[in-house]
């Protein structure tokens, strides 16, 4: 199952989060080589990872196989912050209803195209669940026809640019039952989210966090 | 144009291919696209494995006809330096980036040199790599191009979404109100057997009255008017396989 863990029920999983950063650190910096997440202590951490941060993660008997990231784009976000020129021709998007990807990743001994799409199935039943209209993301272009492939409806927000030698771009992903319906059709399996301890309201906090942000520059 | 310019020209274009709902208009609006930059031929294929033939893995194409018969009747697939890059990357490339060692590869050589015969003495391509490991491309030839830092992100992804838009008219998914469950699938495939409705129940142990229902759930979603005409829908969209 993929557990989503927030900051109302990380108390729960504060062991995996810390082995997931860790692996993290282990497929983004030393086997993809992105150097600027380096860290001396092995943890990969950035500024995105606060108590906002949603997380779904594959677990098998608390061990991390794979997982990803969700952060309300009512806060900056990275597309805003870091990549806002992949988003030149139709903006960086700010709308509770509208939550960025970022930091998917698969440990090595999982990397069989059906995982990737458990993974995806996921973040298509969070949302949906939670009401979530709409995720942002920046991909690597060459992922574009692996999402056409399972019925994502994907618009790009920019054109690609080049960033560390891979073509890169920033794009929105429909949350849609029909993309769910599809990959689930693809993995055979009904639900892949599980959420324990106190329900979460993605959308409330995210409302929160926009409204934060319009006190600090009133 | 500015780099922004391009971008929406391209962006516009995208969101506007899926008012083309069938391949020869979605073509011809691609070719207007693509003309834009110079392009004069356009080419949307999955690349064949050793045992299957070029031909049979064309979606769309605007190329002149003789040079199409004289690309498959030599069998220049096989040699073709841009085929085996796009194999091999998946980042876009300008055919002149298709290495060949003319020495060694004198198919190389010729096929490119009578590209030039029928004006596409320069092209670029957009590999794609699907989730199963399927390999295709979108290939653009021409003469006078406008191939450069800001045209070609354009290209990129006016080729990748105008493939997947191709390729979804000639391979519609069925209606998502098509979906039917694993027990209305089993039912369906069991009266395409011939199997009554008791018959099915006896089947799959449950009553005739709930084989019943299944049937028509399934019916309805696919929008038949019976049993009989849901059977030949299922069938036709291989949701069942007779």
């Amino acid at each position: 199952m993929i557990h989503v863990i927030s900051a109302v029920n990380r108390h729960l999983y504060e062991d995996v989060l810390e082995q997931h950063f860790r692996v993290r650190h282990e497929i983004f910096v030393e086997e993809r080589k992105w150097e600027a997440l380096r860290k001396p202590d092995g943890r990969e951490i950035d500024t995105y990872d606060n108590e906002d941060a949603i997380y779904l993660l594959a677990l098998d008997n608390r061990r991390v196989l794979g997982g990803s990231r969700l952060y309300p784009t009512t806060k900056p976000t990275m597309l805003s912050e870091v990549f806002p020129h992949l988003a030149a021709v139709r903006g960086c998007p700010s709308d509770p209803l509208v939550w960025e990807w970022s930091r998917f990743f698969v440990s090595r001994e999982r990397r069989d195209g059906a995982f990737n799409l458990q993974l995806m199935a996921a973040a298509q039943e969070f949302c949906l669940d939670q009401g979530i209209e709409r995720l942002c993301l920046v991909m690597e272009t060459w992922w574009l026809p692996r999402f056409h492939d399972i019925g994502f409806v994907v618009t790009p927000l920019g054109l690609p640019a080049l960033i560390e030698n891979s073509w890169t771009m920033a794009a929105s992903i429909e949350v849609r039952q029909e993309s769910l319906d599809v990959v689930r059709d693809r993995i055979g399996m009904k639900n892949v989210v599980r959420h324990d301890g106190p329900r979460l309201d993605a959308v409330a906090r995210a409302n929160l966090c926009g409204l934060a942000a319009q006190r600090r520059s009133a | 144009m500015s780099a922004v310019d391009y971008g929406r020209e391209a962006l516009d274009f995208i969101e506007g291919l899926g008012a083309y709902t069938k391949v020869p208009d979605a073509m011809d609006a691609l070719a207007t696209a693509f003309g834009r930059y110079g392009f004069e031929h356009i080419i949307v294929t999955g690349l064949p494995n050793p045992d299957q033939r070029f031909s049979q893995m064309v979606l769309a194409k605007k190329w002149p006809a003789e040079w199409f018969s004289l690309y498959t009747q030599k069998g220049y697939d096989r040699v073709d330096p841009v085929i085996r890059k796009c194999r091999q990357t998946v980042n876009p490339f300008e055919w002149s980036e298709a290495p060949y060692d003319p020495e060694l590869e004198p198919g190389a050589v010729e096929v490119m040199r009578r590209a030039a015969d029928f004006r596409m003495s320069r092209g670029f391509v957009v590999p794609i790599h699907g989730l199963t490991g399927y390999e295709a491309g979108v290939s653009l030839g021409g003469v006078h191009l406008d191939l450069n830092a800001r045209s070609k992100p354009a290209l990129h992804l006016i080729g990748m979404y105008g493939f997947d838009h191709i390729r979804r008219l000639l391979d519609p998914v069925p209606h998502p109100s098509m979906r039917l469950t694993p027990r209305e699938r089993e039912v369906l495939a069991w009266a395409s057997q011939g199997k009554s409705a008791w018959e099915i129940g006896e089947i799959l142990h449950i009553t005739q009255r709930t084989a019943e229902e299944h049937l028509a759930t399934a019916a309805r979603k696919l929008g038949a008017v019976n049993r009989t005409h849901a059977v030949a829908i299922a069938i036709r969209h291989r949701i069942i396989t007779p």
